[in-house]
């Protein structure tokens, strides 16, 4: 698995300025022969409250659990849990994961026929026990799907209190299908447990959905990676921000290593390539003061994979402090881009519909100027967009649901910068 | 009496390497910024207050004694030092080069310091031109290796390069960096015209001082770089008549003398009040940065005198 580490930033400041801005972006090639370093658990979680007899929902369920099923390489420990009321194993037995190979799959699959609807929707007591099961196997690469159509039944906190616990432990993927569950409840668990949330409109589409998620999760090849970020004596960490492929806040997440360290948990990694935006506040300098504002290191356990340096020199020439960085401006204004759509649906949902345009146009000329496309189709769902260059926008009278929830649930997905200065 | 950090072995006071394990025994430097001790790190920042210790490049000196000496240094408005210099001496000969990086351009320090190298390297033959030919290929080539920034804004440079073989003295040019040679008596003369916006239109008949006041008047005309087209390098040379020092110098200095006689003088007083040409290099330098320090200083000093024989 090789690690390569850069960092993107305009390391000149005016004199007297402490605010130090850099674009990570770490690009991993995968393991050299494409194996995974560590063994894999996936669990697969299917919300079989009585709601999803509606629209063929827990038939398409049933497709898509088994599709995803048939993803699983060989070797790969697994389990389906089906959420009601409480969490029953469905498949293997209870307490135990199964070995994925022609014969547990196939009798997965059948397992997944006596799946029916009928009961409660009960998430934090589902995940709970997704974390028992994980629990067998430390050290694996640990990633769970969880489908649902309805708002979570238990008592007020529990959810959070169960995500509390099995924070960082594993990484789960939500998915909403139909129009009747929340965006909020889904995303505060794909926050805490690193995973993404997405809405699957129509039940036909959930079998794509599940395979996609599959393979996804079975081209990861390293289990338990993360930033370490060192800052100098009397800096402080603002915000350390993934901000690509999608805006996730990893600031609160940060578990100290040292006096000057922490680590920030980013989950599992295969070939691909995420960028974070990290922002320090560090004592000024003198005009010609080089200072290391931040060692970002990529680290598993105790193994250092890459590094970047942020910089900070400062200087009265003005042409060099007042340069933008194109990847810091680009990115800044894509974490504004999610901020302001969540806004602006916060907004409409209260009935502040002038709130609401002042932020859906904000949006709709943000995702303009980035060249956002997939971000300017779903706001237009949600409003007319009249002239995207000043942000002109009327909202719509009437909006589909599942729309306004694509339009959510999607606003956190991020588009890159062409590089180069 | 004090013990190897590394083995716990102990020595007599004064020794440079353990005697057990090797290692050396000087302690550990301390950051010269927060003045923990030990505190630099591999990259040299400070693991403490993340202050860069130091670059080597901010501050060179190159003392030959007698026969000649040089000194770079940073000022005080620039982040690192983009000038570079080669001193080199054998007896009576002397090789010496001074370049500037163009800071608009990319790793114009790179520039410089593969500039005077290229050049250092072929001046020994005493062929001037050839010397700076040598720095202009090997500057050029930088635009297509390294950093790929480099080809949008390629590294760029001056370079000012004197061959000394006892009383002759021969001097090549690009740029802006000067040559001048001042005399122990009498009127100095500044052996090189600069390849400047400035110097272009006060040869055009405009106004010298209105002309240096433009805030065009640093711009240069001809550079080393990928992107400078063919430019021949301009040449001087001469037979010292009289005893006096071949000044070559970086624009952090001159600018602060632009008049040849006010130069002269700072070059004389420096002389005669430090002793050494090391000395008064690093005094000229000196003066540069109480002036203002606003760019990188470069400076070499060469006493050459006329052959004895009549």
């Amino acid at each position: 698995m090789t690690y390569t580490a850069e960092a993107f930033q305009n390391e000149f400041l005016a004199l007297g300025a402490t605010e130090v801005n850099a674009i990570v972006t770490v690009t991993s090639t995968g393991s050299a022969s494409g194996q995974r370093t560590a063994g894999a658990t996936e669990i697969i979680i299917v919300d079989a409250s009585g709601s999803m007899q509606a629209e063929g929902r827990i038939a398409a369920a049933r497709q898509a659990a088994k599709a995803a099923v048939a993803c699983l390489d060989d070797g790969v420990h697994f389990a389906l849990i089906a959420g009601v009321g409480t969490a029953q194993q469905l498949f293997p037995a209870p307490g135990q994961l199964a070995v994925s190979s022609a014969q547990t799959r196939a009798e997965a699959t059948w397992a997944i026929d006596r799946l029916h609807a009928s009961g409660g929707t009960a998430m934090g007591a589902w995940l709970l026990l997704a974390a028992q099961l994980m629990a067998q196997r430390p050290g694996d690469i640990a990633h769970a799907i969880m489908l649902t159509d309805g708002d979570n039944g238990e008592r007020a906190g529990y959810l959070e209190s169960v995500l509390e616990t099995i924070a960082g432990k594993f990484a789960v993927d939500c998915r909403g299908v139909g129009t009747n569950w929340k965006v909020s409840e889904l995303r505060k668990i794909a926050d805490a447990m690193l995973g993404t949330v997405d809405i699957v409109a129509r039940p036909s589409d959930l079998t794509a959905a599940f395979e996609q998620m599959m393979t996804a999760a079975m081209g990861k090849t390293s289990a338990d990676v993360q930033l370490k970020v060192w800052t100098p004596v009397n800096a402080t960490v603002r915000f350390v921000k993934q901000v690509e492929p999608q805006v996730a806040d990893l600031t609160g997440k940060r578990v100290a290593d040292g006096a000057r360290a922490g680590r920030y948990p980013l989950g599992s990694w295969g070939a691909e390539s995420r960028d974070y935006h990290v922002c320090v506040d560090v004592p000024p300098g003198a005009a010609g003061d080089e200072m290391l504002a931040a060692r970002i290191s990529l680290v598993e356990g105790d193994n250092v994979l890459t590094q970047a340096l942020v910089r900070a020199v400062w200087t009265d020439d003005a042409a060099l402090s007042t340069r933008i960085n194109r990847q810091v401006a680009h990115y800044t204004g894509q974490a504004e881009l999610a901020e302001t759509i969540q806004a602006g649906i916060e907004a409409r949902k209260a009935g502040d519909d002038h709130t609401a345009t002042i932020k859906f146009g904000r949006a709709a000329q943000l995702a303009h100027e980035s060249g956002n496309k997939a971000t300017s189709e779903l706001l237009a769902t949600v409003v007319e967009i009249e002239d995207a260059a000043t942000g002109t926008v009327r909202l719509r009278r009437k909006v589909a649901a599942a729309d306004e929830m694509a339009l959510d649930t999607r606003s956190t997905k991020t588009v890159r910068v062409g590089r180069g200065q | 009496m004090t013990d190897c950090a590394s083995c716990a072995d102990e020595r007599t006071a004064g020794a440079a390497f353990c005697e057990v394990c090797g290692r050396s025994l000087a302690a550990e430097p301390e950051c010269p910024h927060c003045g923990t001790p030990g505190g630099v790190g591999e990259d040299g920042y400070c693991e403490h207050c993340g202050m860069l210790a130091g670059r080597e490049r901010d501050h060179l000196e190159t003392d030959c004694g007698e026969v000649a000496a040089s000194v770079t240094d940073r000022g005080l408005r620039h982040h690192r030092n983009e000038d570079a210099m080669w001193l080199v001496t054998r007896d009576a000969e002397v090789d010496v080069v001074v370049s500037d990086g163009v800071s608009s351009s990319f790793d114009p320090d790179v520039a410089s310091l593969t500039a005077v190298q290229a050049a250092g390297a072929s001046i020994a033959s005493g062929d001037v031109v050839a010397a700076i030919q040598a720095a202009q290929v090997a500057v050029a080539e930088l635009a297509a290796s390294g950093d790929p920034r480099r080809q949008a804004s390629n590294p760029a440079c001056t370079i000012v390069a004197a061959a000394v073989r006892g009383d002759a003295v021969t001097v090549g040019w690009i740029g802006d960096s000067r040559a001048y040679w001042v005399p122990d008596v009498g009127p100095a003369e500044q052996l090189t015209e600069d390849d400047s916006w400035a110097t272009h239109v006060i040869a055009l008949g405009a106004d010298p001082e209105q002309a240096m006041r433009d805030p065009k008047a640093h711009a240069i005309t001809a550079w080393l770089g990928a992107d400078a087209g063919k430019v021949t390098p301009r040449t001087g040379e001469f037979v010292v008549g009289d005893p006096g020092h071949l000044v070559l110098c970086s624009d952090g200095l001159w600018n602060y003398l632009t008049d040849p006689a006010a130069f002269a003088a700072a070059v004389r007083e420096g002389l005669r009040e430090q002793g050494t040409l090391i000395s008064a290099a690093r005094w000229l330098a000196d003066y540069a940065n109480t002036a203002g320090g606003a760019d990188n200083i470069t400076v070499a000093l060469i006493p050459v005198s006329p052959s004895s024989k009549e």
